[in-house]
């Protein structure tokens, strides 16, 4: 083995701090180019979260807008549809359907008689009961509604919704004359959120019901109009629930 | 012209990320080169029209490459983007003489990068 003298000695060390130097200056640079990607990683995700809440604040204004203008011709009704919507995502929740769901199941519960804008106003408004032509007429709106919005991705199973809102568990219901589990869960929630807003809000021909009344009538179909684990599902939210959304929708 | 983009810099670790980040981005191809000499016998051979170039480069520096890659036929009309240590000193003025169109400050922000790249591509 070359016996060094002192002086390699010092030069070798000298070479290797100079090394080590200069791989500690690599490797800072390279912790601030990291750092630089993180910082961009997270700015992208803020806009990325900022964006998709606009998205989703775009598409719910766009369903109620759509479903305004089907509220806007039927002036008995006022905002039937927000209510029932508001009432249906109680009863879903009720049912512990999941969260993923439930923007969907709103949409559907507000845009359910889009249908009715391919209805003319002579049937409409008709004071007097329909013809059999006329009644048929008016039982297309579920498939034409469900048609109208069928294109729109977002909307997800809406237009099941929106297809199957009139279905009667026992199968006596339209346009399809689906039975129990066949119908979509949501149109099975939509059915009691419906018959509940009729029943206690007041019409030309009839005053309004109690929310008691409304509950005995609800419980007494179970079975018949409504999805047994449905009226289930509603029997366990209190009035006050109720109450309250109607205190704030009107 | 050509879509090529050219990514020159003498550390591996750049020229990776770099590609990595433009990956799928847009469609071009992309070439690397690890020092000056390199970058113009592949801008010769493949004509980028977008070139990521490192200033502190062993052989032929960043600033003398430019120099030369805007003499080449095939380069004159490239976008040339300069990267920099730092900012605002006579490094930038020099690449400017010698025709840099751009500068990415390292370390650079990966959002700028594709920004560029994306702008270029849409012009093309």
């Amino acid at each position: 083995m070359a016996v060094r003298s002192e002086n390699d000695l010092i030069q070798e060390i000298e070479r290797l701090r100079a090394e080590l130097a200069r791989r500690e200056q690599e490797s800072a640079d390279k912790e601030r180019q990291l750092e630089r990607y993180a910082a961009d990683l997270r700015e992208t995700f803020k806009q990325e979260r900022a964006r998709s809440q606009e998205l989703r604040a775009s598409y719910v204004a766009t369903v109620r807008a759509l479903s305004n203008a089907v509220e806007a011709r039927d002036a008995y009704t006022g905002k039937h549809a927000e209510r029932v919507a508001a009432y249906g995502m109680e009863i879903a929740r009720a049912l512990g359907l999941s969260l993923g769901e439930l923007p969907e199941i709103e949409f559907g519960f507000l845009l359910h008689d889009i249908g009715k804008v391919a209805i003319s106003d002579r049937i409409l408004w008709k004071p007097d009961s329909l013809s059999e032509d006329e009644r048929r007429l008016m039982a297309r709106h579920p498939v034409i509604g469900s048609e109208i919005i069928r294109g729109i991705g977002f909307l997800g199973d809406a237009a099941d919704v929106v297809r199957s809102h009139h279905e009667r568990w026992d199968g006596e219901g339209y346009p399809d004359g689906l039975q129990g589990e066949q119908i979509p869960l949501a149109a099975r929630v939509f059915a009691v959120a419906d018959v509940l807003d009729a029943l206690t809000t007041k019409r030309p021909y009839r005053p309004a019901s109690s929310l008691a009344e409304a509950r005995e009538m609800i419980n007494a179909e179970s079975g018949s109009h409504f999805d047994p684990r449905v009226a289930g599902a509603f029997n366990t939210i209190p009035d006050e629930t109720f109450e309250l959304i109607r205190a704030e929708i009107g | 012209m050509s879509r090529g983009v050219l990514v020159v810099d003498d550390d591996p670790f750049i020229r990776k990320l770099i590609a990595t980040t433009l990956e799928d981005v847009a469609e071009f191809e992309l070439h690397e080169a690890a020092d000056g000499a390199e970058a113009l016998e592949i801008a010769e051979r493949e004509r980028p029209s977008l070139v990521f170039l490192d200033v502190d480069m062993p052989v032929l520096d960043g600033i003398a490459a430019c120099r030369e890659l805007r003499s080449l036929e095939q380069t004159k009309d490239a976008t040339i983007v300069m990267l920099t240590a730092a900012h605002g000193d006579s490094v930038e003025r020099s690449a400017e003489e010698a025709g840099a169109d751009l500068f990415l400050t390292k370390p650079f922000s990966p959002l700028d990068l594709l920004r560029l790249v994306d702008q270029l591509g849409g012009e093309s």
